[in-house]
């Protein structure tokens, strides 16, 4: 009952020292969070893709990648007309900048499958299978120009 | 006597006939069907066994939306239309067991939706 209390009462202590807001992340808070992601709590380093980074393998990660990962990293994978893609805390990364790129293919596997907390990064893993994650994990290295893309519908009217 | 014989005689024949048009289009390898429905989110069967070597013809059918059967390795993938049907002709040539998945975005289950092919001699 102490222990149920005293959670409880850390709980509160927190969420009134952090506020609900959904604020940018502070230069020190990106800077240590991506650290930790990156050589911590995102494992799977070494895994290799299975598939070959050809035309048809980065099509097919194209259109899986259509499939609702779109909604918030945009068609081009740089948040391309996604309206809200800055509004987030943390915001939507670009998923062509070094932070993104820099990730292993494994890594990036691994953050598809499983999400990344605390971010509106969800799991996939079940929802999509192997094959089209290892698909998009190609398509991902292989993003076309920002902006090329059209955006999606649903933002557009 | 002869009546008799006559009806006898060519009914053997014809059964003859028929029997050899059986084992020579067995020989030509006649396609197994098997058919396979396409849920949200399950095959069903979800594995079948076939041999190598003798054509398939998997008839597919979908009683709610869009679904689809790709084997990446066979490198095969048909779209089923929703409340619709398709076939899937092919010949395994090589042994083993290749999963095949729904090539379709169907839902939450989507990535789970798989048929096992099990290919023997």
């Amino acid at each position: 009952m102490a222990i149920r209390l005293t959670t409880i009462a850390v709980a509160i202590l927190i969420t009134a020292l952090c506020g609900c807001k959904a604020t940018p992340p502070t230069k020190t808070e990106k800077t240590v969070v991506t650290f930790v992601k990156h050589h911590f709590t995102i494992r799977n380093k070494s895994e290799k893709n299975p598939l070959a980074a050809t035309p048809a393998t980065i099509a097919d990660g194209k259109e899986a990648f259509s499939h609702y990962c779109v909604t918030c990293h945009g068609t081009d994978g740089q948040n391309t007309g996604v309206p809200f893609a800055d509004q987030m805390s943390p915001p939507i990364p670009s998923l062509a900048s070094l932070d993104v790129q820099s990730y292993t293919d494994g890594q990036l596997k691994r953050v598809i499958d499983d999400g990344i907390w605390p971010s509106g990064m969800p799991a996939s893993k079940g929802t999509l299978s192997d094959d089209e994650i290892w698909s998009i994990v190609v398509f991902l290295r292989h993003l076309p120009p920002i902006g090329t893309q059209s955006e999606q519908e649903m933002y557009t009217h | 006597m002869k009546r008799r014989l006559i009806p006898f005689v060519s009914s053997t024949l014809l059964f003859c006939a028929l029997g050899l048009v059986g084992r020579s289009a067995e020989t030509q390898g006649v396609s197994k069907q098997v058919e396979v429905v396409a849920t949200r989110f399950a095959f069903t069967p979800a594995d079948i066994t076939l041999k190598k070597g003798q054509p398939v013809v998997l008839l597919l059918k979908s009683p709610d939306v869009a679904h689809g059967l790709r084997f990446r390795e066979l490198n095969l993938d048909v779209k089923i239309p929703a409340k619709g049907s398709a076939e899937m002709r092919f010949t395994p040539n090589k042994n083993g067991d290749f999963v095949g998945h729904c090539s379709v975005f169907c839902g939450s289950g989507h990535g789970a939706m798989t048929l096992t092919l099990h290919v023997v001699e």
